[in-house]
């Protein structure tokens, strides 16, 4: 059990590219803490680091009160699981599982009895005979989880395990390895690029972009109050939408002006009256596609606050329809019930809750009010 | 179903172009071998100037010629010198140069690697013909002028070729697996022993048969080095079936035959390596 301090960590390659520019962050005992972004945004590096398989350039690393810059990988006390498995193929299960432990010499009974229970518990041992390549993508990602398990790490790393298996058991994984952590209740870092799974499994997600830290909360408050635009758009699907506008203010109210449309900021979100330092200034409005309505009781609620759009197209998803549509040049996407089918070019008229609206400001993309 | 003429129809669909130079290919290395065994198993009586003479079938199949070759050839010790020599050679190849080859392949990034490598791949440039008065020379000095020296050198000339080939395939075995050995806590050599080493069986048949083909059969460096220490290898007793005056082809022939077989073993167990091999490597 151990917690991971990260300080100011920096990583640049011999070629001068500097993939992480200083990282700060703590991992709690026992946390589920996942990194997620872009390629190349250097989660993986970082994860990497933590490993001990890529070099620190500066900063300091620690796990639990250890610094372990320079410490090698096995004496970290960690278990990493590959993207690609990584498991070696010309041994069995049951040899991939005990490499590690008949290098540390654990006595041969001890190994077989770790081996045993860490099969029982990811349901693999009918499989402990056979080599990796006679397993299917699932059973071999099963196969590294349990090489992992039983050496009885400090910290799980976990390198985006499931982007190898196909979608339907992408899902099925996802809710076992959340379950195996509440089992073994040690601490878990976990790379992905994928945000369904930062937001279904994550106690706290870390959202980096370009080897920098944009926001570090829980997956509520990350979808909820982004600390800028980068992470609006990134967390969600369908993507938050942003259009261009400018505060306008008359007396202690704040407006802003959407194809025509004025809509009032509601005086709750304008906190230390933040919003005077951007009378008269262009910001980013965002608006998540479920925060428009096109329901008739919300729209008589709300007649203020209701805007044209054009429809281009629908996706219909089944539980509901994608709606992709233009306000004022600018293309954005909505969510509407199942029941509700525009025709293409049709215009129609939504409500948007504008206690749900996002300002962010044009020039540093930092969220102005949330 | 296929209707009796559409069958027709398909079998006749073969490449006359390939079949033709495969028929001259296959009848290219056939033909010798035939001669060889006529030759080997015909008594020199049966012999005549005329091909057809040389190609007919022999009135008695005899070994007389297998016999006497042997024993001209001292077959049974020269035979176990060869074994020795090539045996040694293959095991110090598969074991050393699978080292080198991994120590160079994963570290070709750094500048130091990349100029090793280049400098004893250059080494496949240079003829044995240049080098062979030096080196009879300073084995003679060295005192391994023997059999020890003949294995030392061997595994010398092929280690550029070797190096190649294992470097090469080593860029098949995804560097991860290495991590997770790193991290399992297994040391580099650990890691090269218990992971490496054992995935890169099908090259090591490649490099094993390669390396056993071309020792088992070289003349030049044996020569050179063994004659008259009452070392020698096959190749070299087997000079004893030409003379001033010509060249006593039934016995040679025999003889080639029966160093042929152990080369023939080697290959069909190399062979099978190879196969199973590609079918492991192409299920990732």
């Amino acid at each position: 059990m151990a917690s991971i301090s990260i300080r100011n960590l920096n990583k640049t390659y011999p070629d001068g590219v500097e993939v992480i520019d200083g990282l700060n962050l703590e991992i709690k005992d026992k946390e589920f803490i996942v990194l997620v972004g872009p390629s190349g945004c250097g989660k993986s590096t970082t994860l990497r680091m933590i490993a001990g398989l890529e070099d620190i350039t500066g900063g300091e690393l620690a796990i639990g009160d250890r610094v372990v810059n320079d410490v090698q990988p096995k004496d970290r006390d960690i278990a990493m699981v590959f993207q690609n498995y990584a498991l070696y193929p010309h041994m069995t299960v049951y040899k991939n599982m005990a490499f590690g432990l008949e290098l540390k010499k654990v006595p041969k009974d001890e190994i077989d009895q770790k081996i045993k229970e860490a099969a029982k518990v990811l349901d693999l041992e009918k499989y402990l005979n056979r080599k990796p390549k006679a397993l299917s993508g699932g059973q071999r990602q099963r196969v590294a989880l349990g090489r992992a398990m039983v050496r009885n790490p400090a910290v799980f790393l976990l390198d985006e395990p499931l982007s190898n298996l196909d979608a339907k058991l992408r899902t099925q994984m996802r809710t076992e390895i959340s379950k195996l952590h509440r089992k073994l209740q040690t601490t878990f870092v976990y790379v992905t690029h994928d945000q369904t799974e930062a937001m279904t499994m994550g106690d706290r997600i870390v959202v980096l972009k370009d080897g920098k830290i944009q926001q570090v909360d829980t997956p509520e408050n990350l979808y909820n109050k982004p600390a800028n635009i980068f992470v609006a758009g990134f967390i969600g699907s369908p993507q938050m939408n942003f259009i261009n506008s400018k505060v306008t203010q008359e007396g202690s109210k704040y407006f802003i002006k959407i194809d025509g449309c004025t809509l009032e900021i509601p005086a709750g979100k304008n906190k230390n009256d933040i919003l005077s330092k951007y009378a008269g200034k262009e910001v980013v409005v965002g608006i998540r596609p479920e925060d428009f309505h096109l329901d008739q009781a919300f729209i008589e609620m709300a007649p203020k606050s209701l805007i044209d759009v054009k429809i281009d197209l629908t996706e219909m998803m089944g539980a509901e329809v994608y709606c992709y549509g233009k306000i004022d040049d600018e293309a954005i996407i909505f969510r509407a019930p199942s029941r509700f089918r525009p025709k293409e070019q049709e215009e129609i008229v939504v409500a948007i809750d504008v206690n749900k609206i996002h300002l962010f400001d044009k020039e540093t993309t930092e969220s102005i009010i949330i | 179903m296929l209707k009796k003429s559409q069958l027709a129809r398909t079998a006749k669909k073969t490449n006359r172009t390939i079949t033709f130079w495969l028929l001259v290919g296959s009848l290219s290395v056939f033909f010798p071998l035939y001669m060889t065994i006529m030759i080997a198993f015909k008594d020199p009586s049966q012999m005549s100037n005329s091909i057809a003479g040389i190609l007919a079938f022999p009135k008695s199949w005899s070994f007389d010629n297998f016999q006497q070759a042997m024993a001209i050839t001292d077959f049974w010790h020269t035979l176990s010198n060869s074994i020795l020599i090539t045996g040694a050679t293959m095991i110090v190849a598969v074991i050393f140069h699978s080292l080198i080859g991994y120590a160079i392949g994963r570290s070709m990034q750094k500048r130091g690697y990349r100029l090793l490598y280049l400098y004893i791949i250059s080494g496949m440039f240079v003829p044995f013909a240049i080098i062979m008065m030096p080196i009879v020379k300073q084995t003679a000095m060295l005192g391994i002028d023997n059999r020890f020296g003949v294995v030392l050198l061997y595994s010398i000339f092929y280690l550029p070729m070797n190096l190649m080939l294992y470097t090469g395939y080593l860029k098949n075995i995804p560097l991860s697996l290495e991590e997770a050995a790193a991290i399992d806590g297994a040391s580099t050599f650990k890691t090269f022993w218990s992971v490496i080493f054992p995935l890169m069986k099908p090259m090591h048949a490649t490099v094993a048969v390669l390396t056993a083909l071309g020792t088992w059969n070289d003349v030049m460096l044996p020569l050179v080095l063994l004659s008259g220490t009452g070392q020698n290898t096959l190749p070299i007793a087997q000079l004893n079936f030409q003379s001033q005056f010509g060249t006593n082809y039934n016995l040679a022939f025999a003889s080639y035959l029966l160093a042929l077989i152990p080369m023939l073993i080697i290959y069909i167990i190399g062979q099978k390596q190879i196969i199973k091999g590609v079918v492991n490597g192409a299920i990732k």
